[in-house]
């Protein structure tokens, strides 16, 4: 669903590429999470992926960069409308401030496609049912909290029914209970939709939970790609500047203070911890 | 904030009416405004035209406080500025250098007239209107997406932008910034929030124009609406009266008309 081989991408003006010799594939109806630290090059991933890199910003590329079959230099913005769509981290920023309702903002994207007025209906009410927003349908999208707000960006998105969902840090300014509402979302979305899903997250501990795969970022060069469990117990990602889950540095420090005995997998969700602290402690 | 509009929702036949009906009524309170030559008519639009409309609207109380809030700024500085400075011969006050005359004080009463039903009118069409109900009906008579655009998001940058000062006059206050006390200590705190409240708005720019790309903002090709807008018949007689009535004040003032 998307397919990467030897992508290169540098904005103008710049010497050092954002994004080298990227090769990954991700396939259709998988959760990806996507690290790394500031500056990795996240973010431009996400643009890359969403075409806004280079159909928005330019700078010169090469490679081949594909995403639910388009061919993403070759074709337009247009043409990766509601197939791929893009959220990002200010859900205030992704009103578009020109509606008054929650149920007009999450039907713009179907007008400007000029979808049958009975259609956007239909799909709007449901959109918004799946979202948990339907009892809020008719108030003001400024009259929301961070992670209500947030998943109706999701919603606005999700209503053009894209094949992949690009997220670049959608939860960064919501609090505990925002980040999950958002991702309970997205957990339904590859389950029942099998929408594919790529999210640029800081929260690990988060990622542990939903992600079938992690993809680590650092200097612009895949640094690491594998299962949850293999890549956030990495030393290589504290190495790079990424806090492991509180999980794994929690049984580290146990196991470098010899508090645990056997030479186990280090746990990277709440659960793993539970059996991990269960089974090794002395 | 919860909305960040001045729309009131009434369930009132006014509400319900088509805004193009609504943008005609209020656009004749505008011309009259404009056109009429006597203070006293000009009043007389704003008492038995504009009032009566809001009574209708169920927006009373709102209409008319957010009318005298607009209009004393300028009929103070218009009293004082046209009373003192402009030309005339009957002498009602001298205070030193300065006279205070009959004819300024009329020229003042006929500005402030004109601007009370220019403001007032504008404020009851936003209280009584859906902006993004108004701009729909434009747009489907061929305005272009685009500018309808503009005109919502630019209705909605006022409250944005006080959100975002009161931020940013927080984030200031927590580092020791005065922001209280008199005039001019306020006048002296809005010099540090003027930058960072420009910047990140232009910064975020970006941002709502990606957020927009990725909604089919710039999408070719018809689009299409999910809110339905209600016309019938005699609204449309009624938009074409009102158009007669506004061209025929124009031409009345065009023809120098003189009213008693």
């Amino acid at each position: 669903m998307i397919k990467l081989e030897n992508f290169t991408f540098t904005y103008p003006e710049e010497k050092d590429s954002a994004l080298s010799d990227l090769s990954f594939e991700v396939p259709t109806g998988q959760f990806w999470g996507l690290i790394g630290p500031n500056g990795a090059g996240k973010s431009t991933l996400c643009y890359a992926l969403s075409g806004m890199i280079p159909h928005y910003f330019r700078g010169t590329l090469s490679g081949e960069i594909s995403v639910a079959g388009i061919d993403v230099p070759r074709s337009s913005l247009g043409e990766m409308t509601g197939q791929v769509g893009l959220v990002f981290q200010n859900p205030f920023n992704q009103i578009s401030g020109s509606r008054f309702t929650i149920r007009g903002e999450v039907a713009l994207g179907l007008e400007n496609l000029g979808v049958p007025r009975s259609e956007i209906e239909e799909r709007v009410h449901e959109t918004l049912e799946h979202a948990g927003l339907a009892e809020l349908g008719e108030r003001s999208p400024f009259a929301l909290s961070g992670g209500q707000q947030q998943r109706l960006a999701i919603a606005s998105i999700l209503v053009m029914r894209p094949r992949v969902l690009i997220l670049d840090e959608p939860t960064s300014q919501l609090d505990p209970v925002g980040t999950h509402e958002v991702f309970t979302l997205l957990d339904e979305l590859v389950g029942q939709e099998n929408t594919t899903i790529l999210i640029a997250e800081h929260k690990l501990e988060r990622l542990a939970d939903f992600a079938d795969n992690i993809l680590v970022l650092n200097h612009g060069r895949i640094a690491a790609n594998g299962a949850p469990s293999s890549v956030l117990t990495d030393p290589l990602i504290e190495a790079i500047g990424v806090q492991p889950t509180r999980y794994t540095q929690a049984a580290r420090a146990a196991k470098e203070r010899n508090l645990i005995e056997m030479d186990k997998e280090l746990p990277v969700t709440l659960s793993d911890a539970r059996g991990y602290f269960r089974e090794t402690a002395v | 904030m919860s909305t960040p509009t001045l729309y009131i929702s009434r369930d009132s036949s006014l509400h319900r009416a088509h805004p193009l009906s609504k943008l005609a009524l209020i656009g004749l309170a505008i011309v009259a405004g404009a056109t009429l030559p006597d203070p006293l008519w000009i009043l007389a639009v704003y008492a038995l035209f504009l009032i009566p409309l809001a009574l209708a609207g169920g927006v009373l109380r709102n209409f008319l406080r957010s009318s005298l809030l607009l209009i004393w700024p300028f009929a103070l500085s218009l009293f004082l500025i046209q009373g003192f400075f402009a030309p005339g011969q009957q002498i009602l006050l001298q205070i030193g250098p300065l006279t205070l005359k009959l004819e300024g004080l009329l020229l003042a009463a006929d500005y402030t007239a004109r601007i009370l039903v220019w403001l007032s009118a504008v404020v009851l069409l936003m209280l009584i209107t859906r902006p993004d109900h108004l701009m729909l009906a434009l747009t489907q008579r061929g305005l272009p997406d685009q500018i309808g655009y503009i005109i919502l998001t630019a209705l909605q940058i006022i409250p944005r932008f006080q959100m975002r000062a009161e931020t940013i006059l927080d984030s200031q206050r927590a580092r020791g910034l005065e922001t209280e006390g008199n005039l001019l200590q306020r006048l002296r705190a809005l010099i540090p929030l003027a930058a960072p409240l420009i910047l990140s708005s232009i910064l975020e720019l970006d941002e709502r124009a990606i957020a927009l790309e990725a909604r089919g903002f710039t999408h070719a090709g018809k689009r299409t609406s999910l809110a339905q807008l209600h016309d019938t018949s005699s609204q449309v007689a009624l938009r074409w009266f009102l158009l007669i009535v506004i061209l025929a004040l124009i031409a009345g003032r065009i023809a120098g008309w003189s009213l008693p």
